[in-house]
């Protein structure tokens, strides 16, 4: 059964890099397998290599050691297989919401008005019928994430990988765009890594949930989120959702701990 | 799904001018008109010696003179002509130069010894050399421009392509550009502000080098206007070529804010003025 078939595999992946003439060994030996259709988070302390993770997978960098697959073939290079959602969304200023999205298309050679018709049917997707002429500047934090999603969407990547995507927006913005995502994620299919440093964000996005070990990053334990869908503001008040919450929280609290004594540690 | 105000959409655009530009407009009138008052009061109190210094009202007679035999416009044009020529070809050079040494590291390491030699050299120096080649040509004029601004140019623009946060550059590659579609729909509108302010500057410096080379081997033109005047001693004349230079370089700023304004419509509604 394809669904059975990892769509991402992660072997043994380490990554280190030079930094003010020391060796920083941002992942030790990771190895996680992604499942197509789910949506994943990974959750850990800063500095685990969540984010390093993501850009490997994106072709970003190259691990240092391991490797990762995609459909069981190595990743080598960039992929538009592997949409990026920046956490500063990274529109192009200069291009209005619908050039923004038309982007990609433009790159693959679509002519004019397919490329419009596609950009018309994300747009209306992410809800920003009407804004189609305004430039970045003009919309709001949560308007310009959805412009992002929308930009990335019409290129049909198959996995999105989503770096902190809602760390900047406020905490009602948040929550209206967490719906949408689940609610995009259903009607398109994707598969989706989604990496946050909030327990609860994890809880109402994902089917699987992974925490991270504190640097090197390591995949400390991996949870099946098996709350009921769709997760509203009254699931995050029942005892299953609490029960998860406690048990991911003390599998990140040990990590924060030692990452804290770390960084005492090396500025003493 | 949530709509949020049209109006963070519009509002930026269209703001009103504020109610008091006018004032400030005003007082700035009444500021001029009141110096020059004052200049021609110190002269007929005989505070200043009209010889040295003539008050505004000998100034309008040359300037009435200068009128109607025309050469003042005549001046005004070749010299602006000049400019622009020059101008024109060291931005057709220094633009794409720029953004490639921006962008290339092997290309920067190869040019950047040349034109930290060319940069420290003020215009003046590259005027015997200009004349031995290429003698009292117009393209003597040209190349004096050229020389000029070629290297702050060049700098100003690698500046800027590099500035370009590189974000833009991972998700434009993320949605599948190379690089050739990279530096034309990223780098170089990304830089685009940073080189027209460049551009801005680059074109005051164009002036000052067209008005020393016309000092110095020219019959046309606003510097040769006031260099003639020194030699006439024709003072009138001097302040007149000097008054003709900032007139037309403002008319010119005012010309590139109005192509800026077009050419960066995502910066509207973010001047700060």
């Amino acid at each position: 059964m394809a669904s059975d078939r990892p769509i991402i595999r992660a072997e043994n992946v380490s990554m280190e890099y030079a930094r003010g003439g020391e060796v920083v060994r941002a992942l030790g030996g990771l190895s996680l397998d992604v499942r197509e259709g789910e949506i994943l988070c990974i959750v850990g302390s800063s500095g685990c290599g969540k984010s390093t993770l993501l850009n490997i997978i994106a072709g970003f960098l190259k691990p240092t050691e391991g490797r990762v697959l995609l459909r069981d073939e190595p990743i080598t290079g960039i992929d538009t297989r592997c949409g990026m959602i920046f956490q500063e969304y990274a529109l192009f200023p200069w291009k209005t919401v619908q050039s923004n999205v038309e982007f990609g298309l433009k790159m693959k050679g679509v002519d004019k008005g397919t490329r419009r018709e596609t950009a018309a049917k994300f747009i209306k997707l992410v809800g920003l019928e009407g804004f189609e002429k305004a430039y970045p500047a003009e919309l709001s934090g949560g308007m310009r994430q959805r412009a992002a999603l929308a930009r990335s969407l019409a290129n049909d990547p198959e996995i999105l990988l989503m770096d902190e995507p809602f760390a900047a927006v406020d905490a009602m913005t948040r929550q209206l765009l967490q719906d949408q995502l689940v609610d995009i994620v259903a009607k398109t299919k994707k598969t989706v890594i989604f990496v946050t440093h909030s327990i609860d964000e994890a809880l109402i996005l994902s089917d699987r949930i992974t925490v991270f070990s504190s640097r090197p990053g390591r995949v400390k334990a991996i949870l099946k989120n098996d709350l009921p869908k769709p997760r509203s503001a009254a699931a995050q008040l029942s005892p299953r959702y609490l029960e998860l919450k406690s048990q991911i929280w003390d599998s990140v609290q040990e990590e924060v701990l030692q990452q804290i004594a770390l960084m005492e540690r090396i500025q003493r | 799904m949530t709509t949020q105000p049209a109006k963070a959409a519009g509002g930026a655009r269209s703001a009103p001018r504020p109610p008091w530009r006018h004032r400030y407009t005003a007082i700035s009138a009444v500021s001029a008109i009141c110096f020059i008052g004052l200049w021609e009061l110190a002269a007929a109190t005989g505070a200043i010696d009209p010889q040295f210094f003539p008050p505004p009202s000998y100034v309008w007679h040359e300037l009435e003179r200068l009128v109607a035999d025309g050469s003042i416009f005549d001046f005004i044009l070749v010299s602006t002509r000049r400019v622009l020529i020059g101008f024109v070809f060291s931005a057709g050079v220094g633009i794409p130069l720029g953004i490639l040494l921006g962008t290339t590291k092997l290309i920067r390491w190869i040019v950047e010894p040349i034109i930290s030699i060319i940069r420290p050299l003020p215009s003046l120096a590259w005027i015997p050399l200009s004349m031995l080649w290429l003698g009292l040509s117009e393209e003597q004029k040209y190349s004096i421009v050229f020389m000029g601004t070629i290297a702050p140019l060049v700098v100003f623009v690698t500046d800027a392509t590099m500035r370009v946060d590189s974000i833009y550059t991972r998700a434009a590659q993320n949605l599948g550009a190379g690089r050739l579609r990279i530096m034309w729909e990223v780098i170089l509108p990304g830089a685009l502000p940073s080189i027209i302010s460049a551009l801005k500057v680059t074109l005051a410096l164009a002036w000052t080098c067209i008005i020393s080379a016309e000092m110095v081997g020219s019959t046309k033109g606003l510097g040769f206007l006031i260099w003639n005047g020194k030699d006439l001693s024709n003072i009138s004349q001097v302040i007149i070529g000097m008054l003709a230079i900032s007139l037309t370089v403002l008319a010119l700023d005012t010309i590139i804010r109005g192509v800026e304004h077009r050419m960066l419509p995502w910066h509207r509604g973010q001047d700060k003025r």
